[in-house]
């Protein structure tokens, strides 16, 4: 069930994340760009599975069912520290746009004014 | 002995980090980053004796376990015939456009971030090169693109900010659709490290896999692997970015950067997703392998960028345009091959293609970061490097003149320079398909040939219009006099005078020269560089050895001994 509704839930971010890189504001581009590597980060969790418990808790004392797969979490966490570093260089980077060109906007940008 | 794996990754590292370290001096963090890249050509020519020397023997495949953490568990580095192949490309092309960089950025860049971004560049391209494991693959890309970002962002003007954000925007979406990839093939393989996916996907009942989807998402990972390598149609990056950056990081990124690209192609698709048997017959496309879907679509986006990337070339009016566009069509030539030797009928062929796209990327590498270069000081002499500003150079600059002239001849393919040898290498592999029955190559001759009549196009154009012809007035204002290496320096562009010195000048004419050197060089002595290419295609294509070599070999778990905590 969980599954199901995060598929769901990933289908939507990623199309939020589509349609806001297809803007022509630059800061709403960046946004969808951040949208979409997050959305790639709870697909790559949802790809680990749900069925076992914590990583952590289980396996202490024995018995119990198996743990959740620990890998895609140590993955994820290493994808949003990334993503931390260049969300924030693409911020830096539209500002440096906009001072150089005095606009975001992506079809302003292109020339056409 | 395998801890000579990590060599060149920790070069690079500890370069970096010292030049941060020595800001505050600028002479020392010069002489630190050339001591640091210099460094790193020796660590990667010790690695090259190791693995590949002497030449003509089977190649070595050498494995570190980083942490003495067992593969597939830990991430694992391996060095063979391939990956050595590209780390010496790599070290090469670096020391030249380092040494370049150091006469050519103006003080006040290298002092701010200039050394550090361009040896993390190298720590994220060597990694990629030597790296057993497709997460850490992206690890090492971002490490690479992060510091690529700001190299290309470098002077920071107009043009700059807008083709940095095109190049950011692609990339991170790239990067995005990669770890989508990446954790869809965790989640049907179960398995990260790249010789235990191969030797799962040879066997899919033992470990319960299904080969579609595995088919699908590394469908997937190939557009990334395109959009780095500039592959149509995800080119559209190239010029801008190319023109954008300083000449020594666009040598960098056409030379070396993109070949990371390439690299990825040839490593993941041609060593380990060819391990997977898949009857495949869906849209025309048959096969009894992955690589036999690959091929076509390989071919394809080969052809369409080898016409496109040549045809705009011919209609480009600036000297870094003419190159960009030139690169589009020259890694299309690289790929070329690829996609014959992925549908090839018999397996010498395949090996014939794959060393006909290893030797064609070493040229390529070689010629377009001196072109890249001789434009960049160009540009610093004249001031422009508009086709319509220049003329005459040839007479007025005879050593860069001719620099750039071998470095056209060797994309052309003119003997005895080492690329008509990777030109030839290409049309062999399609003819030798051909012979063989694949009846498709002779499309991808065809292709090949009109590639090759548009190269000697534009690069003759360019040359008629920047080195031969009428001196222009903007020539004759910056360069009065003849200038050879010895004599005076030619005044500047902007009639400034705190930038560039005679020294400085000369020695980005040397740098050029060097490659030209190299570029005839290993013309002349290419029986090496096929020998070192067909040990690298060999590696590429013996799977059995490359998974034997990670999970049993010898070393795993003994000799790692004290390992560097590397890792997410």
């Amino acid at each position: 069930m969980t599954q199901v509704f995060l598929a769901g839930v990933l289908g939507v971010l990623f199309s939020v994340g589509t349609y806001l890189v297809l803007r022509r504001d630059v800061v709403r581009v960046v946004w969808g760009i951040t949208i979409i590597s997050q959305s790639a980060n709870v697909y790559l969790v949802t790809m680990g599975g749900f069925d076992g418990l914590g990583p952590i808790l289980s396996g202490h004392g024995g018995g119990g069912p198996p743990p959740t797969d620990p890998i895609v979490q140590a993955l994820v966490l290493t994808a949003i520290v990334i993503g931390f570093g260049t969300t924030a260089l693409a911020l830096v980077l539209t500002y440096r746009v906009y001072e150089e060109h005095g606009t975001i906007d992506m079809y302003e940008l292109g020339g056409n004014r | 002995m395998s801890t000579l794996v990590i060599a060149p990754l920790l070069v690079a590292l500890v370069t970096a980090i010292l030049t941060l370290l020595v800001r505050p001096s600028d002479l020392l963090q010069r002489t630190v980053s050339l001591l640091g890249g210099v460094a790193y050509l020796g660590a990667v020519a010790v690695l090259f004796e190791a693995v590949v020397l002497p030449l003509g023997s089977e190649s070595d495949i050498l494995v570190y376990q980083v942490s003495d953490w067992a593969a597939p568990f830990g991430i694992t580095l391996v060095a063979d015939g391939l990956s050595v192949f590209m780390l010496a490309l790599a070290g090469l092309v670096s020391l030249v456009a380092l040494v370049y960089s150091i006469a050519s950025i103006s003080a006040f860049g290298q002092r701010l971030s200039y050394h550090p971004l361009y040896h993390f560049m190298m720590v994220g391209v060597t990694g990629s090169f030597l790296t057993g494991d497709i997460f850490n693959l992206f690890v090492w890309f971002e490490v690479m693109l992060m510091s690529s970002y700001i190299l290309v962002l470098f002077y920071s003007g107009r043009e700059h900010t807008r083709a940095a954000l095109n190049y950011v925007v692609l990339n991170l979406i790239g990067s995005a659709v990669m770890l989508v990839a990446i954790g869809g093939l965790y989640s049907t393989t179960g398995t990260l490290n790249m010789a235990d996916l191969a030797r799962r996907l040879a066997d899919p009942a033992a470990y319960n896999i299904a080969l579609l989807p595995v088919l699908g998402l590394s469908a997937v990972l190939f557009s990334v692997f395109a959009l780095k390598a500039g592959l149509a149609p995800f080119q559209f990056w190239v010029p801008a970015a190319y023109r954008a950056a300083p000449a020594p990081v666009t040598a960098m990124l056409a030379g070396v950067v993109k070949k990371v690209g390439v690299y990825a192609i040839i490593r993941l698709y041609f060593t380990i997703f060819a391990a997977a048997s898949l009857d495949l017959s869906f849209l025309g496309i048959s096969g009894d392998s992955v690589l036999g879907f690959f091929g076509p679509v390989m071919f394809a986006m080969a052809a369409v960028s080898i016409v496109f990337g040549g045809l705009g070339a011919v209609g480009r009016d600036d000297v870094d345009g003419i190159l960009a566009y030139s690169s589009i069509s020259q890694v299309g030539f690289i790929v070329l091959p690829l996609a014959v030797a992925a549908t090839a009928p018999s397996e010498a062929v395949t090996v014939l293609g794959v060393t006909a796209a290893i030797v064609y990327a070493f040229n390529h590498g070689l010629a377009k970061s001196l072109l890249f270069l001789a434009s960049g000081t160009i540009q610093d002499v004249v001031g422009s490097d508009r086709l319509s500003d220049l003329g005459g150079l040839a007479n007025r600059a005879p050593v860069l003149a001719a620099a750039f002239f071998l470095g056209a001849l060797t994309l052309i393919g003119v003997p005895p320079i080492s690329g008509f040898f990777g030109k030839f290498l290409v049309f062999q592999a399609a003819a030798e398909a051909l012979a063989a029955g694949a009846t498709g190559s002779a499309l991808a001759l065809a292709v090949a040939l009109a590639g090759a009549i548009l190269t000697i196009a534009y690069y003759t154009r360019a040359w008629n219009q920047v080195f031969w012809g009428r001196t222009t007035e903007m020539v004759d204002a910056t360069l009065p006099a003849r200038w050879t290496l010895g004599s005076a320096t030619p005044p500047m562009a902007d009639g400034g005078d705190d930038g560039l010195e005679r020294l400085e000048l000369t020695t980005q004419v040397t740098a050029a020269v060097v490659l030209a050197l190299a570029a005839v060089g290993f013309g002349i002595g290419f029986e090496a560089v096929f020998e070192a290419a067909n040990a690298a295609a060999h590696a590429a294509l013996d799977t059995n050895a490359y998974v034997e070599a990670v999970l049993h070999g010898p070393g795993v778990g003994m000799e790692a001994g004290a390992g560097t905590g590397g890792g997410h």
